[in-house]
């Protein structure tokens, strides 16, 4: 039976190592900046009246909410990065020494990831809405919810890959080639309908769309081109349980017996 | 000299030693070429930019080459803190051929990433055009994307050396991309940052990234003149960043 009190003090620590990475902070507020100013400002001129018309009326505000998710993604799958330090520097022996049980130590992990995540792009959610608006405050929860649930997901990715893969330099080109291929084959930054089909049946199913069509919805754009919102929060609840389940299954086995090492 | 291509040498096969970091980098410019520039270019505004998969080939190899040769940076940081200086300050070398060497290497590396993805550009744009550059143009846009990658390979060593700290050293050096790509016109033409953004107009026009992805452009698909300032640009570049480089490597292995 898992404690949840234990559950959470596990999540703290991981949170609270949110405070100590300043610098990256600042450097992913300044690219989310740049990025939304300078390209999102200026692509928005750059396309054709109908598809802008099909966005809603504005790429900026289209571009903005996915990389809202864009970066929530790539923030969230750096536990994996974690995992791989903590056994270079010998801190999983010290966690398990710790009074709590694997299983509450592997759920905390992956919970702490995601809140820290949410934390870490609550700036950028912060400058997507100003730019949007915020229309209903129901809808907005909703899918902060759902981007929650998200993070937890994408935390339960990497957990998985880097309990299943021994080398850091693997599970870093892997993680590497899967965010360049998962945000491109998505609609972070551009819908469906303007794929090719080859690309849209991939993008269609892909968490990355679902979490920034149910964001964009959230802030209230209106475009015909979104997921149906039901089918989004349906696509991110089985993302999300998915891969926490197989990401707590591998980690806490993986714990056994030095296999960390 | 052979003390120099010693160093040149040592760098270059540590590069080949990345090849996690390089397939990475080739699968992101890949998804960048043939999934992101595809779909763009099926949004874009024709009277803007008339093929945008086109119009980004040269931009994209012109990063690439940036970021490959910026990768010399981060080395020479892990160096200055492990203090592995000392160790190359031991070898039979002078120091500005050490230093000299340091920046040639990031350059060659720079170029030695590109060379397959220049290869691929010119499919795409003859493929699309049906032009194919001539040999003075194509050693023109060699010679610039080098030049590039030697300013280049400069700025991020005299980055690299500004600061022992590592997190510090990946803050400014994400600022500089980002600004150097998104101030640039290798997503965008200048002529769409002149009626948009006018502020960015200038920095975008003297950026020498944009120089060089728009001197690529003019001789690989023959849509605008080239025009000597790009060159001159680029090549200034090269030479400011190179010697900026090469001084404060020798001073701080002076300290």
């Amino acid at each position: 039976m898992m404690n949840p009190k234990r559950v959470w003090v596990v999540a703290e620590r991981d949170v609270r190592s949110l405070l100590r990475q300043k610098s990256m902070l600042a450097m992913r507020v300044a690219w989310f900046a740049a990025q939304v100013a300078f390209f999102g400002l200026i692509a928005n001129y750059m396309f054709r009246e109908d598809v802008l018309a099909a966005m809603g009326g504005s790429y900026l505000e289209y571009y903005v909410a996915g990389m809202v998710v864009t970066m929530l993604y790539s923030t969230a799958i750096f536990i994996g990065y974690d995992v791989y330090e903590e056994a270079d520097h010998g801190v999983v022996e010290y966690l398990l020494s710790l009074p709590v049980s694997r299983r509450e130590l592997v759920v905390g992990r992956s919970i702490g990831s995601g809140v820290r995540s949410l934390l870490h792009v609550g700036p950028m959610i912060v400058i997507a809405l100003y730019l949007t608006g915020t229309p209903s405050a129901l809808q907005l929860s909703t899918s902060l919810f759902c981007l929650f649930l998200f993070a937890f997901g994408a935390s339960g990715l990497s957990i998985t890959v880097a309990a299943a893969l021994k080398s850091s330099d693997r599970f870093d080109i892997l993680m590497g080639v899967v965010d360049a291929l998962a945000v491109r084959l998505s609609t972070a930054l551009y819908p469906v309908a303007f794929m090719p089909s080859y690309y849209g049946g991939l993008a269609s199913i892909n968490p990355i769309t679902f979490a920034a069509d149910l964001f964009r919805w959230g802030a209230g754009l209106e475009s015909a081109l979104l997921t149906p919102p039901l089918l989004a929060v349906v696509g991110i609840v089985a993302f999300s349980s998915t891969f926490t389940f197989l990401g707590v299954a591998l980690y806490e086995r993986r714990l056994e017996g030095g296999g960390w090492r | 000299m052979r003390a120099l291509l010693a160093v040149v040498e040592r760098d270059f096969r540590y590069f080949l030693r990345y090849r996690w970091w390089i397939a990475g980098m080739v699968s992101m410019n890949l998804a960048d070429l043939f999934i992101m520039a595809l779909v763009y270019a099926r949004m874009t505004n024709p009277d803007v930019v008339v093929d945008y998969f086109v119009f980004f080939a040269p931009g994209l190899t012109v990063t690439a080459a940036f970021a490959a040769a910026f990768m010399i940076g981060r080395e020479v940081n892990m160096e200055l803190r492990r203090e592995v200086t000392h160790y190359m300050l031991s070898l039979p070398i002078e120091r500005w051929k050490l230093a000299a060497g340091r920046v040639i290497s990031g350059g060659i590396r720079g170029v030695a990433y590109v060379a397959p993805l220049l290869a691929t550009t010119l499919a795409i744009t003859n493929a699309y055009t049906g032009r194919l550059p001539t040999p003075p143009e194509l050693l023109t846009v060699l010679a610039v994307l080098s030049s590039l990658c030697l300013g280049t390979s400069g700025l991020s060593i005299a980055l690299a050396l500004s600061t022992k700290s590592f997190e510090k050293y990946v803050t400014a050096r994400s600022v500089v991309y980002y600004a150097l790509f998104f101030c640039s016109t290798v997503f965008y033409p200048l002529s769409l940052v002149e009626r948009v953004f006018p502020p960015l107009a200038i920095p975008a026009r003297l950026n020498p990234v944009s120089c060089g992805a728009d001197l690529s452009r003019a001789l690989l698909l023959g849509w605008a003149e080239p025009t000597p300032f790009m060159l001159v640009d680029v090549l200034l570049y090269a030479l400011v960043f190179g010697l900026l480089a090469a001084s404060s490597y020798a001073r701080t292995t002076r300290k």
